[in-house]
Formats: structure tokens, sequence, C-alpha cells
């Protein structure tokens, strides 16, 4: 069956009828919900969008819990020399399935379009408190592309309070490997939108390396504050770690083997009232690598950015809740290693990389968000090379898109997405972009998505 | 530059880490109590009671010292915490009925507005 975009059109029309139609009253019941006993919706907007309750439990560790455990204070008298235990009774996990529909106006060369992934990942969660100060978010996802389990995105943290000059101060330390995957917030790159995605649809080559080009690739460890509940600090070292493959690291066959060690850092400052939640912030990180290689030539990139998230709720219309997130990422790079081996043309490049959107919440059973990106850069048709597709046939590196997406939540635990990327510029051009005569709007897409968390 | 940037990040992290396992050991001597209000009761009410915490702000917490809260019965308050009240969730299956009997008395010591 060939799906012209009147049907698609009816498809999505049908279903947002559908969300419309049905919504109803809701709970969840993820791992990090069975262990404090609050409903998804005290920590989320809607996943994974945090609430400032949300933010404060996962800056304390993903520890705070109300369930029964098992348990062994010290001994009060100082008579042993035993340590005290705070067990939960039930291991903390939980599972999302994913299965998902992709549409692309101009199909990829010599493929099906009108793709169902059944399912699109499922991910396995270890996601609770491990001890009194320690907790987890660590993932594990099936995808049907690789048609195997692999690790995913992990922070593991301690974190404890105490106050500082007479205000209260959060403080702890993080493993992870995912440069922004520790973030508090939902404008930086791990957590930012669109918070579901198609896997398969084409996407812009160019991408600043904190924007995902390290996820699940490095290991981290570091550590941040937050003071007075305003001011946020935080910073971890990166290694190169390459799941799948050999111990010690060799680096071959992978673009990114950091040199030394790789600096993330954060700053913010946020402020919450009843009704609203503030924040502004910058981060960045500094890379030097060498590709495919541990020794040799390297690549230097230096991410700056910026981002701000403002989330009101609205008591005039039941709570509902509207949100606006932005990031500017400003990327540095001098590619010595790829110039010397013929793959740039010129060694110093930009990349400015600028994402925006903004959410209406309808209580916690509906969302809809409009978001736009826009990249611009240093063209080079080295760098970005002539290719079907997702190649680029100048060299140029621009693109911009919008997105719009529609999320039904029937139950807290249930997502069931309608989304539309449109593609106004795809790697440098609006018109055979990548030499064979494709257009950008070709890539726009249609995105189905029925999520389960439980 | 890079050298820089390494080196002030690897001192906050280090940094970061120092403090967390210095401060537990010493400084910080609390009561039983006092450390079952703040596993339990900071998040939403802030070391003070007073709510006023950024999870307490976004959920209406309760001030702990007001009025409102130091009127009910320690029976009342007692089934707030057991059995939760509001958005508030219930600590009964969690603590025992003598640490929650301890909180009471925790909260009604608190100074009054």
């Amino acid at each position: 069956m060939k799906l012209t975009r009147p049907f698609l059109c009816l498809m999505a029309v049908g279903t947002v009828t559908l969300i419309l139609s049905t919504c109803r009253d809701s709970r969840a019941v993820p791992s990090y919900s069975r262990q404090t006993g609050m409903p998804c919706a005290t920590c989320h907007f809607a996943p994974p969008e945090l609430t400032p309750f949300g933010r404060k439990f996962k800056l304390d560790g993903y520890v705070f819990r109300t369930k029964p455990e098992v348990t062994e204070d010290k001994d009060k008298d100082k008579k042993t020399h035993d340590s005290t235990l705070h067990l939960l009774e039930a291991l903390p996990l939980s599972v999302v399935f994913d299965t998902s529909f992709t549409s692309t106006s101009s199909p990829q060369p010599a493929t099906q379009n009108g793709n169902f992934q059944f399912p699109q990942d499922i991910s396995l969660f270890l996601a609770g408190a491990w001890a009194d100060h320690v907790g987890s978010f660590a993932q594990v996802t099936y995808t049907a592309q690789g048609n195997h389990f692999s690790w995913d995105n992990t922070d593991v943290r301690y974190a404890n309070n105490h106050d500082l000059f007479g205000k209260p101060f959060a403080y702890g330390i993080t493993f992870n490997n995912n440069p922004t995957v520790e973030d508090l917030w939902n404008s930086t790159p791990a957590w930012g939108f669109p918070f579901t995605a198609s896997n398969v649809s084409p996407t812009p080559t160019a991408k600043a390396i904190i924007n995902g080009a390290l996820a699940q690739d490095v290991a981290g460890f570091g550590g941040y504050t937050m003071w007075n509940e305003h001011f946020y600090i935080g910073g971890t070292i990166y290694r190169s770690q390459h799941l799948g493959g050999p111990q010690p690291n060799p680096g071959t066959a992978f673009g990114f083997n950091i040199r030394g060690l790789a600096p993330y850092w954060r700053v913010a400052w946020q402020t919450v009232t009843k009704n609203n939640s503030l924040e502004f912030g910058a981060y960045g990180m500094h890379v030097k690598s060498s590709p495919n290689a541990i020794t040799g030539p390297t690549n230097g990139y230096t991410d700056w950015a910026f981002d701000f998230q403002y989330d009101r709720t609205i008591p005039q219309f039941k709570n509902d809740v509207l949100s606006f997130r932005g990031t500017y990422i400003r990327e540095n790079s001098s590619l010595g290693a790829a110039f010397g081996a013929g793959g740039a043309s010129l060694i110093g490049h930009r990349l400015n990389t600028v994402q925006g959107n903004v959410e209406y919440h309808y209580g916690t059973k509906l969302s809809g968000t409009a978001g736009l990106f826009n990249i611009t850069g240093t063209p080079d048709p080295l760098l970005y090379p002539q290719a079907p597709v997702f190649g680029s046939a100048n060299g140029d590196p621009r693109s911009n898109a919008y997105t719009l997406n529609v999320s039904w939540w029937p139950q807290q635990n249930i997502d069931l997405a309608v989304q539309y990327t449109g593609y106004l510029r795809f790697n440098g051009a609006q018109t055979n972009y990548d030499g064979t005569g494709r257009k950008a709007a070709g890539n726009n897409a249609v995105f189905l998505l029925a999520r389960f968390v439980f | 530059m890079s050298r820089i940037f390494v080196h002030f990040v690897a001192a906050v992290a280090i940094s970061a880490c120092l403090i967390a396992l210095a401060l537990p050991a010493g400084v910080y001597a609390q009561s039983d109590v006092a450390k079952i209000y703040k596993a339990n009761c900071v998040l939403c009410h802030a070391a003070d009671g007073s709510g006023n915490s950024t999870s307490g702000k976004a959920l209406g917490a309760k001030d702990l010292a007001s009025s409102e809260v130091q009127k009910k019965s320690d029976v009342e308050l007692t089934e707030v915490i057991d059995k939760g009240k509001g958005k508030m969730r219930g600590f009964g299956a969690k603590l025992k009925p003598d640490d929650i009997k301890q909180l009471v008395a925790f909260i009604r010591a608190m100074p009054k507005k």
C-alpha cells in the first residue's frame, strides 16, 4: 500500500481526534514511582520533563523513598562496629516499550517508506535507590536496527545535603556516560526536545560534539553542587569507552578517541515560586580526539553553550503548564587530524546550533510542542562530502527545521505521540542538497509512537 | 586553554568528592529524629519546616510551624505522616511508629509563627 500524503494527514487528524475525545484521569508505576509512592506527574510535567520536585529528586541522587525497606540501623550505644543498611525491598526495575511508524515525504533510495518498528526499542532500567545516598538511572536498550541490547544512558550518583553559610547545600558525585545526561533541566541536549524521535528518518550531518556525538561512548566522573537552591555548578571529566570494542581501547574503528581528559562544565541559576520556575545557564565541553587511533594527530573541539528554561503554571487553567526552553551552542573546532588525512579542507571550523521550543501541558493528559532548530557553520566539501540522502552537494552544514509534537497520556505511563518534522534546509540547500536531486522537504517526516512505561 | 579547562573541571570534581567524603563523618552530628526529618521531610518542607524548598513551593507544602499545622492534634499529625494527605505520600510503610512519634514531637518543637 502506498502511503500518500492525504492518507498520512488523515491518520494524524484521526489520531488527534481520538486523543481529544477520550482523555481521562490516570496514574503510573515506574520504579521511581514505586519507590516514592508518588505519581509520575510529581516529578514530570510529562516524561522526561522534570518538575522542580523531579529536579530535586535527581539532585539528591534518586534516593527519596516512602516505601518499605530492609533496614538495620547503627548500634546507638556504639557497642559494635556494624554498618547501617537501608535497602529497597523491591529491585527498582522499569521497562519502556516503544513501537513506532515513520514515513518521510520522499522515500530513501531503495528502501521501503512507511516504516513500522515493533518494537522500535525496549529499554530496561535499574532506576532507584541503591543505598542511603546512592542511586541510579541506568538504562539498557534493545533496538530493532541493532537487534540486541546495548548499554544506554546511565547516571549513578552519590548525593548529600548540608548547610553552607546558613543555606541549603546539596552536593554529589556522578558517574555517567553521556555529557549533559547528569543535567537537571530539559534545555540541554541529553534530555532536550524532541523527547522522542524516529530513528530511521534522515537527520542533518553537522552536529556539535556536546549534542549527542559522545553519548554512550564515554565514561565520566564528576561532581556537582547546588547552593541555596539557586546556584548550580558541576563538572565531569570524560574518557572514551567504546561499547563493543576491545579493552583496553586501541581506538581503531572509532571516530572519537579522547586524548587525556575531556572536561564538561555546567553552571546554572534557578528560581522557583509556586507557579514559576526559571533557569538560566551555561555549559560546555572541550575534547581532543584522535580518529581511529589513540596516538597521532588530534582534532580539537570546544563547545560553549547557553540555555534557559521557563515553566509557568497557570492556576486559571486548572494548573496547566506552559514551558519555554532554548539553547545556543557554539563549537570551535581545530581539525588537524582530519585535515592531515584529507577529511577536511581547512583546520579551523565553526558550528552554531540554536534550538528552541514551546510546550503547552494540558494537565498531565496532553501536551503540544512546537520546536525549531537552526544549524550554521563553516562550509567544507571534504568534511561534509556529497552522498545520497545524508551528504551535502555544496559542503555547507546549514540546516533548519521545525518539529511539531502532540503527546497524549491516557495514563501517566502511556504516551501516544504524533510528530511532524519539516525541513526548510537540509545539509546546505533547499533543493538538490545531496547532488542527486533530493529536496530538503523530502526528509519531512511523520512519526507515530506508542510508548508504554511500567 | 585546554589545560586550564581540564584543571578547573578536575578541581571541581575532586573538591566535591572530598566534601562528600569528609562532611558526613564529622562535622554534622545530628540527633536520630533530625536525621529522620532530613531524610524524609526536608525535600518538601525544607530544613526549617517552612515549605520554602523548591519542591515545597511547587507542591504547596505546608509550613510545619504554622498555626494551621500546629493546631492539629498529635493523633492527626501522626495520621498525616502515616497515611499521607493530598500530594503528600504516607510514610507508614517506611517509618516505624516510634519514628513517627518522634517526628511529631520534632514538629511541635519548631518555633511557632
